[in-house]
């Protein structure tokens, strides 16, 4: 059951809110958005909040409008609380993400979410019926999700009302939420319902790496903030109100239509840059940069990465549909918050030194706006198929970045100074590598939360997935696999579509059945390797034995055989993976010949020979390098006379950084 | 009158004794030459095999491939271990840990093994250096002589300046990190953040500057006051190295510099780079040994310019009354020109 602590107050908080709220439904006509929303909402919320920036508390008052759009009454709601997850150490996310994120310690800053009042329009107080539920992992501990018993089933169609008062504890931050000093990025912070399906209520816990699932809405959020926060605080939506308020205070008003989530940030440190982008055949956007003073230097490439951006995403998937999109620069200390995607508000990040070619922040920044579109709009659920965000923004991530800055370059650094090496990084097979790593651990359909590790999730839902359809574009066509991802788009823009549905856009783009390709990579945790084994080529000789001619057998073989001209070719290439692509296979010979061949790749070897023909050169299997998720591409050609150039001057160099590196060692004693 | 010889005096002088005797510099170079060498083999069999019939090889005649890279480290741990790792730890924020020796392997493993037997030759190496650097007319049987006669000395010394370094990687930069991570991010930017670390590690680096110019300067008085008991030398050392700090300080500053330079130089003109367009594989393996033969004839330079700092240019201000010159023991070979610090100028 929730805490009482603290309900006196914040009824009283309600009471002063509600007239807000009354005050925002009698103003919404008059704000300056679509006349429209883009879609039916399911769940929509007018949210009043004030902002304690010392307690880093965010106290609220919710109206929930809800509707149940399936076929069977609601007897109960769910309830997302996320805050709850940084409650105390036995958390599911805690427990998950061993106290740890992306590589980073979390601090030991606890944060918390508390309902101190939930009614019904008719005043039923549903408070007493509420409990927490564990669905995902049974852990009696968690409080992110939550039940509570209605008076009476919400039937089908049906739409309700709920006003909910709710305090939230902010964490430092350290996942995707929290303050550092007065910067606030305030996320997953009110009492979010869940999606209500033909099955029942899907309302996962939070777990260590999995993100979010919500029903579309409109949001109306009114934000109290203190006085030295005028024009430094941004939020999904567009801005339509600011106005001062008795105690040194200013409260901001955004209103967002058709979106499934709220979030919004706050910090007097802010430069706020204002951009416009235009593009023919695509919708303007109003860019809200909102940059830490020590990125000053990062604007213009925030800027350009945004547009670039909305327009590569725009014109493969159709035009980003929203008036504003606001990007944030978080701060030093607060890289939690960075990288992170709300709807029309994405978090990026970068470095006081990083290197152009490094791409940062140019690289997260398109990564994140992708987002608008891999959970944005087609919301698929990030629990269940994680991949259908993270992966198929990765794959059009590296499409974008690749087009607007080329090949990225590694950083290596220094007592925390940043070099760049000259070592160019092609997107999307070496960004991705790290799936090779974890190749055979997990199968890529698997729920978030049930990987084996961090390493495990990462490796496949971004990153295999991202070979995956990178492969997949190589086999039919960039082309046809634009107009594959287009209609997957279009069809699904505001609802929430599942892997079949992709799987049938593809199938309606190619007129083939791809089923198969999906069978063998998104559902199965084999690996894909093809390797020449043997590649041989020697002077043709003529044949012995005995040979008919003029009606007996002679030792001597016919006079076109007799002194044979050309070469021998012997090619072995194996399939050493557990599955099957069709492959290319290219021989190359002297002269500038090259014979290539189709191998359906399903035997586990195939032998090609070549009689009395040129020399053979190398021999390449998946010379294009179509078959991204190969996991050794290092065995995929192989030269018939050995080259020893390259070994001997990587020898030569080993051993004079080894000479250099002894009388480093020795230098200093 | 004494006259004052400022730092870069030192090192000149000390540079132009190396180049007077260029056979300290290739006793160094021939050590680090054979100490590496015992790579080539394990090395050149494994990129042999894994590069001479690979269509990767061709591409990798000039420029690294990321792609092998990566692959190698993932398919073949047992050629480096976890070496990269280590080596990004070692200048990372929070350092290297101890344990990370334990993850190394193959080749990777070697070479520490070897980084370690370099420093053992080295003590020797120094031995010859120092005892050289005092005889006017030396040669390499003077070399060998003097590094093997003042070997196990030399031996404690380097391990001595060894633990203390490894010490001060603990204590200055390994607890620093480990005590200020939390606070680090509590700063409000990541300049300050950046400070503070280059903060630790100039500090870090200012004590290895400081351990290594102590060992140097016993190391220098050791071999120039055979006169003294041990335990007088190694005290003479100490007290002489506090003596002349900036003076010390700056011949190492003046090698570490230059020493750079030649680094910055190869990075510039990087002639492993190009391929067979630039370099072939002989005139590139020269360039490579040319350029070790360069930094060890500064290597001796600098050694020769801290025992100038130190023995041959007396400072006016140095209180220090040298004791009255003996008679060398029967068994000390000792160079005509071994003289009493800070002996009159001119006097050695």
């Amino acid at each position: 059951m929730p805490r009482a602590k603290g309900r006196s107050s914040l009824l009283a908080l309600a009471r002063n809110a509600l007239p807000a709220l009354a005050a925002i439904a009698a103003t919404a006509s008059a704000a300056p958005l679509p006349a429209a929303p883009l879609t039916r909402p399911i769940a929509s919320y007018q949210i009043s909040c004030r902002l304690d920036a010392e307690k880093k508390v965010v106290e609220g008052t919710e109206l929930l409008t809800w509707t149940n759009t399936t076929t069977h009454p609601a007897a109960t709601l769910q309830f997302h609380l996320y805050l709850n997850a940084f409650r105390n150490t036995l958390s599911t996310f805690w427990r998950e993400s061993g106290g740890g994120h992306r590589g980073n310690r979390l601090p030991e800053s606890w944060g918390s979410i508390e309902l101190t009042r939930m009614t019904l329009a008719d005043g039923s107080d549903l408070l007493p019926a509420l409990s927490y539920i564990s669905p995902d992992d049974g852990n009696p501990h968690d409080r992110t999700s939550a039940e509570v018993q209605l008076p009476r089933p919400v039937a089908p169609g049906e739409t309700i009302s709920v006003s909910i008062d709710f305090r939230s504890r902010l964490p430092r931050v350290s996942t995707r939420t929290g303050w550092k000093g007065d910067f606030f990025l305030v996320g997953q912070w009110f009492p979010k319902i869940g999606v209500f399906e033909e099955k029942g209520w899907n309302c996962h816990q939070f777990h260590g790496v999995s993100e979010f699932f919500a029903d579309f809405g409109n949001y109306d959020v009114s934000i109290d903030v203190p006085a030295r926060y005028r024009g430094k605080v941004g939020a999904t939506g567009v801005r339509v109100e600011e106005r001062d308020l008795p105690g040194e205070r200013v409260l901001y008003r955004f209103r967002s239509e058709s979106v499934h989530d709220f979030a919004w940030t706050a910090d007097p440190d802010y430069l706020v840059v204002h951009d416009l982008f235009r593009e023919p055949g695509i919708a303007d956007t109003q860019i809200h940069l909102f940059l830490q003073p020590e990125h000053r230097a990062k604007e213009g490439r925030y800027l350009r990465s945004v547009k670039a951006a909305l327009s590569g995403y725009g014109r493969v998937l159709g035009p980003y549909p929203y008036a504003t999109l606001t990007v944030v620069d978080p701060p030093w200390g607060a890289r939690g918050a960075g990288g992170m995607e709300y709807p029309t508000f994405i978090t990026g990040g970068t470095h006081r030194m990083s290197p152009a070619n490094e791409h940062s922040p140019e690289g997260v920044t398109i990564h994140e706006f992708g987002h608008q579109y891999f959970y944005g709009l087609l919301a698929s659920n990030e629990f269940e198929e994680p991949w259908l965000d993270e992966g198929f923004n990765e794959y059009m991530e590296d499409r974008v970045v690749g087009a607007a800055y080329g090949s990225d370059n590694p950083v290596v650094t220094v007592f925390g100074w940043r070099f760049p090496v000259g070592i160019p990084i092609r997107r999307p097979l070496d960004v991705n590598r790290r799936y090779f790593r974890v190749a055979t651990e997990d199968v890529l359909a698997a729920p978030a939360w049930k990987f084996r590790s961090s390493a495990g999730y990462a490796g496949h839902v971004y990153s295999k997935t991202a070979l995956a359809l990178a492969t997949l574009e190589r086999l039919i066509g960039t082309s046809t696999m634009n107009r594959a991802m287009r209609l997957y788009a279009d069809r699904w823009r505001f609802r929430h579509p599942k892997t079949a549905d992709f799987i049938a856009a593809v199938n309606d783009a190619t007129g083939q059945d791809w089923h198969w390709f999906f069978d063998r990579t998104f559902f199965s945790s084999g690996a894909v390797d093809y390797a020449v084994e043997d590649a041989t080529s020697e002077k043709s000789k003529p044949p012995k034995g005995l040979f008919e001619s003029e009606g007996r057998l002679v030792e001597k073989p016919p006079a076109d055989l007799a002194s044979p001209k050309g070469w021998d070719t012997v090619v072995t290439v194996a399939r050493r993976g557990e599955v099957a692509m069709p492959v290319e296979v290219a021989l190359r010979f002297e002269g500038g010949h090259t014979y290539r061949s189709r191998w359906d790749g399903e035997a586990r070897w195939k032998r090609f020979r070549v009689e009395r023909g040129p020399k053979l050169v190398e021999a390449i299997v998946d010379p294009g390098e179509k078959v991204l998720l190969d996991v050794d591409r290092t065995n995929n050609g192989r030269l018939v006379t050995p080259d020893p150039r390259a070994a001997s001057r990587w020898t030569s160099r080993a051993v004079f950084w080894m000479q250099n590196l002894v009388d480093f060692l020795t230098v200093a004693w | 009158m004494s006259r004052r010889v400022s730092a870069a005096g030192c090192f000149a002088r000390g540079v132009a004794l190396s180049l007077s005797k260029p056979y300290l510099a290739v006793s160094l170079w021939l050590i680090q030459l054979l100490l590496a060498g015992v790579l080539v083999l394990p090395v050149s069999n494994a990129l042999h095999s894994l590069l001479d019939h690979s269509s990767t090889g061709s591409r990798m005649v000039a420029d690294p491939d990321f792609g092998w890279w990566e692959t190698i480290r993932r398919t073949h741990p047992d050629l480096l271990g976890r070496l990269p790792g280590a080596v990004e730890d070692a200048t990372g924020v929070e350092g290297v840990k101890p344990g990370s020796l334990a993850e190394l392997q193959g080749i990777g493993a070697t070479a520490i093994s070897l980084a370690l037997l370099g420093i053992v030759l080295h003590a020797f190496a120094l031995g010859g250096i120092f005892g050289a650097l005092r005889e006017p007319h030396s040669s390499l049987v003077v070399f060998g002589r003097e590094g093997m006669r003042r070997f196990p000395a030399f031996l404690a010394f380097t391990l001595g300046a060894l633990a203390a370094a490894l010490a001060a990687y603990h204590w200055i930069y390994l607890v620093t990190g480990e005590t200020w991570r939390d606070r680090l991010n509590d700063l409000d930017t990541e300049g300050q953040a950046m400070a503070l670390t280059t903060a630790r590690v100039v500090v870090f680096l200012l004590a290895l500057a400081a351990i290594k110019l102590v060992a140097d300067s016993v190391r220098a008085i050791w071999v120039a006051r055979p006169d003294l008991p041990a335990v007088s030398r190694l005290f003479a050392g100490l007290a002489a190295a506090f003596s002349r700090p900036a003076r010390l300080f700056g011949v190492l500053l003046l090698y570490v510099l230059s020493g750079a330079a030649l680094y910055v130089l190869w990075i510039f003109l990087d002639p492993s780079a190009g391929g067979e367009a630039r370099f072939a594989l002989v005139p590139l393996i020269l360039a490579q040994q040319v350029f070790v033969f360069l930094r060890s004839l500064l290597k001796v330079g600098y050694y020769a310019g801290v025992s100038e700092a130190l023995t041959r240019v007396p400072s006016p201000e140095y209180s220090y009354v040298p004791a009255a010159a003996v008679e060398p023991v029967a068994s000390v070979d000792r160079a005509p020109d071994e003289a009493a610090i800070d002996g009159p100028a001119g006097a050695i």
